[in-house]
Order: C-alpha cells, then sequence, then structure tokens
C-alpha cells in the first residue's frame, strides 16, 4: 500500500522532516518497505502556455508550437520574444492552451527509472528544432489517456512547476500490508493520518466525511424510483446500502487534482464515477461499487431489488473480467431479484458493468463477511484494492457516512442526481466494547510508568472515549472503526506502541538460579556430528522433500510417503522415508566437480506414513543419521568395509558394542530397500539385540540409477537407538598393569563360509575368565585364487596384573583360543 | 499369426536361458516378422504390425530382467563381520582434514547453548504437524488472512510442514504449566527446521532453520523481553549492542513487534545500520487459555527469529540456496 505525504498532510500536521518521520512511522505504527521521492519524477516539468500553433508544412498531423515558460527555464533556445519552439502531434494542441512541457533534459515521468528511462532533448523533427515535448497525461504517468495532450484548467502562470502546482512534489511511503492486517482503518489515508498524528503527541480531528449520518440526508434524497435492498444470509453481510443516482455522464472526467492524487496511490483514473468509489476508498477503507441501473433492473421485471445471499448450487456468474465461475455456497452474491450479478466484496458481474452508455446507476457501500470473502478470494485468485480492504473487516457504521460523500461528489463531479431513496438493511449493528482496568496493568505487562493521564490522552488522540473513572482505574470505549479492539491487552498495545516501545526501559526476569544443560539427546546429537567430522565426513543438510523418482529408484513406496499437494515442483513433492536417498543424489554432483575421495553424512528427521501417529495424532518422526562414502578410484576392500570402518570408529568412540549380521533375505523396507543383501549388514546392538540401522552397499540398480561410482557404501541408523545404546555405559577402564604384555599371532585356516566373527568370538570366549588383561586384534586375511579355504590371522595379547607371564603361561591360554576356535569352526592352525 | 506365437515363444525362451540376451534382440526371426508386414495385404499390416511390435517390447522386458538376473548372480556375498576384505590390509579413514561440521548446525548448536547458559531449556521443532499447532492454538481463525502471510505446503490429508517454530509453543506451555503453577516459570527455546512455498533464489529459500523461544512467568513484561533478547544478542556477539523496535502483527502476540539491532562492529557495522533480527511480543491470552494457561495468573512473552542469517551475516555468505546444495566447494570452507 502507498501512502502519499501530502494527502495525509491534508488531515494531521507533520512538523519533522521526512526521514524522521519515516522513523517514527516505523517505531510506533508499521514497517515501511520504502520511501519514494516523488518529485524526482517531475523535476523540471514546467507548466506552459500555448501562444503560437500552426500546422507543420508538409505534415499531415504536427503542429508548430511556441510555448511561454516565463523564461524559467535555462539552456534552451528562444525566439525574440523568449518563446521556445515545440513540435507537437496532438489532435487538441491550440494557443491559449496550458499545458505541460517537458524541456529538454527532463525525463519523461512515465518511464522514470525504469530501464527504458527516456531523457529527452533538442532535436530536429522534419527540419525544424523541436524543444522536448508537451506531455500527455499518460506521458505524466497520470492516467491512461493518450488521446490528446493535458490541457491544465488550474489558474496558474506560466513558468510554475508542474509539481508544485499539483502537490506532486510529494513524498510516497511503500507500506508492509502484512503488518497491518488486524488494522482496516489505516487501509485508508483518513486512518492512517490519525495514527501519525497520535504517533507525534497529538490528538486528531476526524474529519466530517467519517461522520456523517443518514438523518442529515434527507434532503438529498428522492423517492423517484423506488429501491429495495435485504440481507438473505445476515451471517454474511452486517449491513447494506444502495442508492440510485441518474444523470451520470460516464464520459465526464473527475476533477485533475483527484486524479494526481490517485495515480500517486497506483489507481489509474479512468471517469468521474469510477474515480468517485476509488478515491473515497482510498481516503476512507470503504470501497464502493457502482451497477448500471437500467441493465440491474432489466435482470428483474424492471425491478430495483438487491439481494445478499449465498452463492446456490451449480450457479454461474459472469465476471466483469469476462471469467465464468461457478459458486459455491461459501459465496456471498449481489443478486437482482433472483439473478447472480456481482461477486460481493470482490468482483462485479458483467450484466451489469458500467459502460459509456450508462445513465443512471447504483452505488453500493456495504460491509461483507471476511472469511467468506477471503476463501472467495483464495478459490478465484482474485486480489484487488477493494477486497485486500474487505478481508481486513471494515466496521459496518462506516458504511453510512462514505455513501453520503460518494453522492456528493458523484453530484459535483459527473452531474448525477440522487433519484431514490437510500435503501438499507443493517442486521449486524455491534456496539463498541468498554473496557474498564487498572493502571498497574498496562505498566505491568510493559515494565513501564505511564501515568493515568497519560494513559487517557494517549487513547483520546487516536479517537477512543477514555477518562480516569477512579483513582488509577481508566475506562474506555472504542471508536466504531477500531474492530481489532476487545480485550485489555489491545489497549497495552496501544499504550506501548503510540510511546514507542523503545521508550520501555530493557530488563532482565528475576530468576532462580536453576542451571539447565542441554537435552542428552542434543548433546549425542553434537558428539554423533564431532565424531564423524574428525573421521573425515562432511556434514550435510538436504530438503525433507524429495521427487516421486527418487523414491521409486530408491526401492521405496511411493503410497509410505505424505504428499504435498501444493508444493512448487514435483521436487519437493514427497516427504522422504529415509535420509540415504539425497546422499545418493549429491554424490555425482560432487565427484564431477572434482572430488575423488568423500564421506557426506546427515542427522534429520524422516516420516513414514507406516509408522503412524503420535498420541496427539500428528505423524511419527524418525531421527536418522545417514552416511555414503565414495571413491572414484578402485580401493583394495571392497566399498563395504569403508562404510564399516567409519561406522566401528563412530561405535568405538561413542563406547557402543555392535553385531554385524547377514541379512537372511532382501527386506522390503524403506530402511534396508537400497542395501544389496549379500554385501550389507544389519547392526544389532550387541546388550539389546535391537536393530540399530544398516550398513553396506546399494543395489546395482541405485549406482545406476543415481550414477553412483562402484567404490560406494554407506550406512542408514536410527539416531535414537544409537543414543539408547550409549545410555547406561561406564566405560571399560581398568588400572593399568605394571608388567610387560606378550603377544602370540595365531594363523587359522578355515572354509570359505566360516565368517572372521565366528573365529573371534571363539577366541574371546575362551578368554573370559582367565583374569588377564586380554585382546584380540586381526592382522591378515589370506584366501589364495580360487581356493576353497582362508587364513586368518589374529594377534592375541595377554597381560597379567600381577605378575610377569611365563612361555607356559601364555602358551596355555593360546591352546584354549586354538581349541576353542577350532571346536566352533573346525579351523586348521597353521 | 500363429507363425508370431511360435517365434515369440521361442525367442522369449532363448533370453530366459542366454548369456548375452540383448544379442537376441538382433536375432533373424525378429527382422523376419518385420519384414513380412510390407508383404501382407493393407487390412491385414494394422493388426500384424501391432502384433509384432508387442512382441519386441515383451522381448526387451525380457532382456532386461534377464541381464539383472544374470548381473544378480555376480554378485559376490561377503563376510560382513570381518574388518577388511580378503587379501586386502586394515582400511584407512578419510584424513581428518577434510571433515567439516555444516555452518548451520554449528550455529543452532551455538544459539542453543547461549539460551542454555540463561536458563532456557531446548529442543527441537516437528517437521510435520497439524493445522491446531500450526495455527488454531495460536489464536489464528480459520479463515484469517494473517494465514496468507505464511505461505504454508500441505499434504494430502491435511497435515502441515511447519512455517513457524511456534507450532512447538502449545506444546512448551502445557509442557510447563505444571512447573507454572508450582511457583515455577517456563522458560524454552525451540529451534528447528520451517517451510514457506517460496520460489528459491538468493534470499529466499523454501526450507529454513528458525529458533523460537518462550518465557512465562507471574510477572513477565514486555521490558524484560526487551532485555532477554538483547542479552542474547550481547553474548552472541560479544559485545554490547543498542537495539530498537517496530510494532507488527502477529495474531499469537498483543503487542507484537520486530526487534531489530544496531550492526555489531563485527560485522563491520556503522551507527545508525539496522539489524531485523525477529519478531516477539507478549504472549496472547487466547494462546495461554489454549494451554490450559490462567492469563489472568500469568503472562508471558515469545519470539522468534531465523537462523540462515546470523551465518550468512557471520561469515558473508552471499547465497541462501549454498545451505541445502551438498556442495563440498561450498562445505569444506566451513
Amino acid at each position: 500500500m502507498i501512502i502519499s505525504l501530502n494527502w495525509l498532510k491534508k488531515f494531521t500536521e507533520v512538523n519533522m522532516p521526512v526521514d524522521e518521520l519515516a522513523t517514527l512511522i516505523g517505531a510506533r505504527l508499521v514497517e515501511i518497505e520504502e520511501t519514494i521521492n516523488l518529485g524526482e519524477k517531475y523535476k523540471g516539468v514546467i507548466i506552459a502556455k500555448v501562444v503560437e500553433c500552426a500546422p507543420l508544412e508538409n505534415t499531415d498531423h504536427l503542429n508548430l508550437t511556441k510555448v511561454d515558460d516565463g523564461g524559467v527555464t535555462v539552456g534552451v533556445e528562444r525566439d525574440a520574444n523568449g518563446l521556445v519552439q515545440v513540435v507537437c502531434g496532438a489532435p487538441n494542441v491550440k494557443s491559449g492552451l496550458l499545458v505541460a512541457w517537458l524541456p529538454p533534459k527532463t525525463i519523461v515521468p512515465n518511464t522514470f527509472g525504469k530501464p527504458d528511462q527516456f531523457v529527452l532533448d533538442a532535436r530536429n523533427l522534419r527540419g525544424v528544432i523541436s524543444n522536448g515535448m508537451i506531455a500527455s497525461s499518460r506521458e505524466l504517468d497520470l492516467s491512461d489517456d493518450h488521446e490528446g495532450i493535458l490541457e491544465i484548467q488550474a489558474d496558474v502562470k506560466p513558468g510554475t512547476s508542474f509539481a508544485s502546482a499539483f502537490e506532486l512534489d510529494d513524498v510516497l511511503f511503500d507500506i508492509a500490508n502484512k503488518s497491518l492486517t488486524h488494522r482496516p482503518d489505516c487501509f485508508g489515508i483518513v486512518g492512517f493520518a490519525r495514527e501519525v498524528s497520535a504517533i507525534q503527541g497529538r490528538a486528531f480531528n476526524t474529519p466530517e466525511l467519517l461522520l456523517g449520518n443518514l438523518a442529515d440526508f434527507e434532503n438529498l434524497q428522492n423517492d423517484q424510483v423506488s429501491l429495495n435492498v435485504s440481507i438473505d444470509n445476515p451471517d454474511m453481510s452486517d449491513r447494506y446500502l444502495a442508492v440510485v443516482m441518474s444523470g451520470a455522464d460516464a464520459n465526464k472526467q473527475s476533477p485533475f487534482e483527484v486524479q494526481t492524487y490517485l495515480s500517486r496511490v497506483g489507481v489509474r483514473a479512468i471517469s468521474a464515477i469510477v474515480d468517485v468509489t476509488n478515491y473515497l476508498m482510498m481516503l476512507t477503507g470503504q470501497p464502493l461499487h457502482a451497477f448500471d441501473y437500467d441493465k440491474l433492473v432489466a435482470l428483474n421485471n424492471g425491478k430495483a431489488d438487491i439481494h445478499v445471499r449465498a452463492g446456490r448450487d451449480k450457479e454461474t456468474l459472469v465476471l466483469l473480467d469476462g471469467r465464468v465461475i461457478e459458486l459455491t455456497p461459501d459465496d456471498i452474491v449481489i443478486a437482482s431479484g433472483e439473478t447472480a450479478i456481482g461477486l460481493a466484496g470482490a468482483m462485479g458481474g458483467s450484466s451489469t458493468a458500467i459502460d459509456k452508455n450508462t445513465k443512471t446507476i447504483i452505488i453500493e457501500s456495504a460491509t461483507f463477511n471476511l472469511y467468506n470473502l477471503r476463501s472467495t478470494q483464495m478459490r478465484y485468485g482474485i486480489f484487488s484494492e477493494a477486497i485486500t480492504r474487505f478481508t481486513k473487516g471494515q466496521p459496518a457504521e462506516l458504511s453510512a457516512p462514505v455513501l453520503i460523500k460518494a453522492v456528493q461528489l458523484m453530484t459535483e463531479w459527473s452531474g448525477a442526481k440522487c433519484i431514490s431513496k437510500i435503501a438499507e438493511t443493517y442486521t449486524g449493528r455491534h456496539t463498541e466494547p468498554t473496557l474498564e482496568f487498572e493502571l498497574s496493568v498496562i505498566n505491568d505487562v510493559l515494565g513501564s510508568e505511564f501515568t493515568a493521564q497519560e494513559v487517557v490522552r494517549t487513547l483520546q488522540n487516536v479517537g477512543f472515549k477514555a477518562e480516569e473513572v477512579r483513582l488509577k482505574v481508566i475506562r474506555t470505549t472504542a471508536p466504531y472503526w477500531r474492530a481489532d479492539i476487545h480485550i485489555v491487552e489491545d489497549i497495552v498495545e496501544e499504550i506501548g506502541r503510540l510511546n514507542g516501545f523503545d521508550s520501555i526501559n530493557p530488563t532482565l526476569p528475576t530468576r532462580d538460579f536453576t542451571a539447565v544443560r542441554p537435552s542428552d539427546f542434543d548433546n549425542f546429537r553434537k558428539q554423533v556430528r564431532q565424531i564423524l567430522v574428525r573421521a573425515g565426513s562432511n556434514e550435510i543438510l538436504t530438503y525433507s522433500f524429495i521427487h516421486g523418482n527418487i523414491l521409486q529408484k530408491a526401492g521405496q513406496k511411493v503410497e509410505n510417503s505424505y504428499r504435498i499437494i501444493n508444493s512448487i515442483s514435483p521436487d519437493l513433492q514427497y516427504y522422504r522415508q529415509t535420509l540415504s536417498p539425497s546422499l545418493f543424489e549429491l554424490v555425482h554432483p560432487n565427484i564431477k566437480q572434482g572430488y575423488d575421495n568423500f564421506a557426506l553424512f546427515e542427522i534429520n528427521k524422516t516420516h513414514q506414513k507406516s509408522d503412524g501417529m503420535t498420541d496427539e495424532n500428528v505423524p511419527v518422526e524418525s531421527n536418522m543419521t545417514a552416511l555414503v562414502v565414495a571413491d572414484k578410484n578402485k580401493l583394495s576392500s571392497a566399498p563395504y568395509y569403508q562404510a564399516k570402518r567409519l561406522l566401528d570408529y563412530l561405535c568405538e568412540s561413542l563406547g557402543i558394542k555392535v553385531t554385524y549380521k547377514q541379512f537372511e533375505k532382501e527386506s522390503d523396507s524403506p530402511l534396508t530397500a537400497p542395501f544389496e543383501y549379500r554385501r550389507s549388514a544389519k547392526v544389532i546392538n550387541q546388550e539389546t539385540g535391537k536393530l540399530i540401522g544398516i550398513v553396506g552397499e546399494y543395489k546395482k540398480l541405485i549406482t545406476k540409477g543415481f550414477k553412483l561410482p562402484e567404490q560406494i557404501a554407506g550406512f542408514e541408523i536410527k539416531t535414537d537407538e544409537l543414543f539408547n545404546a550409549t545410555i547406561g555405559q561406564s566405560g571399560s577402564y581398568r588400572p593399568l598393569s605394571k608388567y610387560p604384555a606378550s603377544e602370540r599371532d595365531v594363523c587359522f585356516q578355515i572354509e570359505n563360509s566360516i565368517q572372521y566373527s565366528q573365529i573371534i568370538d571363539a577366541a574371546t570366549s575362551a578368554l573370559l575368565g582367565v583374569g588377564l588383561e586380554t585382546s584380540i586384534v586381526p592382522v591378515d586375511i589370506y584366501q589364495a585364487e580360487s581356493s576353497a579355504t582362508k587364513n586368518i590371522t589374529i594377534r592375541v595379547r595377554l597381560t597379567s596384573y600381577d605378575h610377569t607371564l611365563t612361555g607356559d603361561e601364555v602358551t596355555l591360554v593360546i591352546n584354549s583360543i586354538i581349541t576353542s576356535v577350532i571346536s566352533a569352526t573346525h579351523a586348521k592352525v597353521i | 499369426m500363429q507363425n508370431i506365437e511360435d517365434i515369440s515363444k521361442k525367442l522369449l525362451d532363448l533370453v530366459a536361458g542366454s548369456d548375452t540376451p540383448r544379442e537376441i534382440l538382433k536375432s533373424v526371426e525378429l527382422k523376419q516378422l518385420y519384414g513380412v508386414v510390407t508383404t501382407l495385404p493393407v487390412v491385414e499390416r494394422g493388426a500384424y504390425g501391432k502384433r509384432v511390435n508387442e512382441l519386441r517390447i515383451a522381448l526387451e522386458s525380457a532382456v532386461t530382467a534377464r541381464e539383472a538376473e544374470l548381473e544378480d548372480k555376480t554378485v559376490e556375498t561377503i563376510d560382513v563381520t570381518a574388518p577388511w576384505d580378503k587379501n586386502a590390509g586394515p582400511v584407512e579413514l578419510i584424513q581428518t582434514e577434510q571433515g567439516t561440521q555444516h555452518p548451520l548446525t554449528r550455529e543452532l548448536e551455538n544459539v542453543a547453548d547461549i539460551f542454555t547458559r540463561m536458563g532456557f531449556d531446548a529442543i527441537e521443532s516437528r517437521q510435520i504437524d497439524d493445522d491446531e499447532h500450526m495455527f488454531g492454538t495460536l489464536n489464528f481463525h480459520e479463515n484469517h488472512p494473517a494465514r496468507d502471510g505464511y505461505d504454508t505446503f500441505r499434504t494430502e490429508e491435511g497435515f502441515i510442514p511447519p512455517a513457524h517454530t511456534s507450532t512447538m509453543q502449545n506444546r512448551i506451555l502445557k509442557a510447563g504449566k505444571a512447573k507454572l503453577e508450582a511457583g515455577g516459570q517456563i522458560a524454552a527455546v525451540c529451534y528447528g527446521r520451517v517451510y514457506r512455498n517460496e520460489d528459491v533464489d538468493a534470499t529466499h529459500e523454501h526450507t529454513f532453520y528458525q529458533c523460537e523461544g518462550v518465557f512465562v512467568s507471574k510477572d513477565a513484561t514486555l521490558g524484560q523481553m526487551l532485555g532477554t533478547l538483547r542479552s542474547f544478542f550481547e553474548t552472541y556477539y560479544g559485545q554490547k549492542l543498542k537495539i530498537k523496535t517496530q510494532p507488527a502483527y502477529f495474531p499469537f502476540v498483543e503487542p507484537g513487534l520486530e526487534f531489530a539491532i544496531e550492526k555489531p562492529a563485527a560485522l563491520g557495522g556503522k551507527p545508525g545500520e539496522w539489524l531485523e533480527m525477529l519478531g516477539c511480543g507478549m504472549i496472547h491470552p487466547n494462546v495461554l487459555k489454549a494451554a490450559g494457561i490462567d492469563p489472568t495468573k500469568y503472562r508471558g512473552f515469545a519470539w522468534g527469529g531465523g537462523i540462515e542469517r546470523l551465518v550468512m551475516l557471520k561469515y558473508g555468505i552471499e547465497d541462501l540456496r549454498y545451505f541445502e546444495s551438498g556442495k563440498l566447494q561450498f562445505l569444506r570452507k566451513f
């Protein structure tokens, strides 16, 4: 929304520089997105008088004129009489006219600030010099009229600056609408001026035009024609007023000054009839609508009988813009008799539109249920100045004074006369709430020290009735235009804001000294991050939503994902079920960027429909941690072992013991779906037997589908299960032994089908109860080509706490290991 | 036509047993079938040609399936319990210098750390929620235009990827109610991902992070809110800061404000340069009521702001899109 400073000044004094005012408005009313100096746009434009005007030889429509600019323009060629020569092609140019002249070096206003900004000069046209140009209303960016040049009717001396003559040396504030969603009154200049007055600490005098009432209007009314209005659905409209006026000249223009004010706030001047409605809307916030009376009654056997009602099933309406819409019972419809003729508050219908031949009009001033209007607005995508105001909830009391003013202006500007009484239905009369509160309420909430007098004055400045009824007890009634005031908190806001929140002294809450620590889970995630980073991995964050194709490529069922119905693009249509597919997508682009070897990990949430709902009936969320490790080059070990190495490092650093179990068969759970079951393992909590996650290589279809390199593997684990595994871990520290350790290597030859863990498990079990500090580490895994057996060498390290072990003692232990391994795996020691 | 059926069966059988199934697509029989089409009477050509095409499509999918089957057979089972591959040595970790933490999670940890030291509990926000938490309990009327500002996504079921971390406010208030009524205070921050239906460019993202704060006590004031927020930013930037506010409208607070700080010297700020940091206000009585807290006995304040802004200012990051891009080029700078 654009607010014009000059327009504000017609209703309130402003006695501070513009930048200070802008800062004050920002601090006490609403954010200003941009301050525009309108004067710049009209810089150099001069009001000049056409003194001579004659057709230019050898042209069919050009005229050679000499204009009197009062001699104010410097550096321009003049004749002996001091006149300047300008060529003009407009049909209405003639001597004696006052015009807007754009001298050389001025910018054509309607191109100002645009990429094709046009700067005039003195140039040769058909053999004569033309100094700049005489402007049309369109070139002045005032309306779309380009039929001829602008004829200035005002009594101004040639040489006067165009901007100062028409108050166009103005400043425009571009206001963020969303911060005024609750303030319908501020969507009119008068309401905005009231606030500007109050934030400067001054009372505001509400202009007459907001105070008119129907009783005073009797003398203007007439009953040549009868008009009836009724609200059939009282919940859809509080008040509906209309009046018939005849003799309107649709070709008449509104006063030039009005046109300039409309144009500066972004509304095009069209004709006196339309301009009246727009002008009053901009001024007061109350939208008006005009129907063609003759068309309206023709739809209802010659009777003017307007109904406000709900749309009916299967009912259609042709809108002003030509669209045919099917109405719903949620839409508010204006009907002539039974026939729908407009979408209330949103857009008129084409069947009763004003056109060049319109002579008699009906002006409507009404309020409509803002919630119905908002759904209508969304349904049909209507974003007009009028509906923007209606959906803020304009007060019913406003509609009468604005209609009265409209009738007056319509008479003045277009010559129309009232030929009916004002027809009214007012079903939703509200009484403004009266609030009584103690002064301490205000100061307690704000942490301020306002006196009762200050509070009363602040409220009165913006039109509230307010008085101190008892000591430090204030009673106040909001004016009708403040439908946003319901509770004392609203008054608190008013007092704090109008006096400036920044004048309140910041303090800290008084608190107990209770220490708070981050949650254990948060600390744990922080730890996981640090460990994986230490292991050379890069943490990434990826979108929560993915393309359906990605799910399919990853072997996950699309129907198990929550689907976004209004997504920006198909790439963001589904909630992801696990993190791995998002990581797959990033491997190829990073390899292409020249990164040969990397590990990416993400700690985030995932969502699957099959996980069901929480107690609050919202979808269960899973915390997951996923990693992929990729290498462009082939390594000596299969990629599986790269991923396992990283996971081992993570688990060891966290002090968690896990075991790796081969899958028995393919599983179609979303977690395991991307993994190749013969080259992946379930990660199991050794203590509880619970599944923590999956580690392994991916299915061939996936590596192909995501253009992954051969050397790729990863893991995806349930962060919560990993966290649970750390609970109660007390560490395995034992005091250091003072005696030397003994090491022995043992090499077992086993069948290929025997797993490494079977040897370790058997060896470990033999060490239970030997009373020594022990460790077993792998040394070598060897398999001769196409051999049915493999050799696994382990290193056993033994330390006693109370003496140096003898060779015999060591052999005894090693032999028990060998026996245990042989009985478990039929190994041969070599 | 019978001929086609015979050839079809024969070729499909061949594919099923072949080690090089793609070769069969080039078979003479198939070529001959196509050859026959031109010799037929015009009326029969359509049906015949269609049948031959169907055969070719069936063959192609059989070939793809057979290839996958063959490839699948080549997958070798490995010993998943071993520390490394046979005949290979120990597996090295990636060099530790390559590792990096994401700048956003680092900042979230930092912000949560300051607030916990100030006595606020920290919890993570949800990534899918319902209308009731996102709007209903926060004093948004069902069809209120204030909802427009949030550009929410929706799922088929009507769930919402939250557009603000305030979606957790009702839960925080409910969880803290007992403590409050026992004479304590509610003090919590909530951080997490939020989503807006916005087109993406250097300064707009549909996915970003916020941190929300809630404080409720018997005697909370707006002055305390300003003090708390100033104290946070002073700790965060390690210097004294000037603050300013401007009125704003959020249905869940009254009064509602935008909160700005004077740009800190550490960021190259000069006096008079302001940074808008967050929205805040005194919690609306209806929001307290929705959590079963009596607004005549307790008052509170709440705030919420973006995290990306802090990170971008800190490092001079020029493009919001980098955060979720997964580009190593970007990530390895942190």
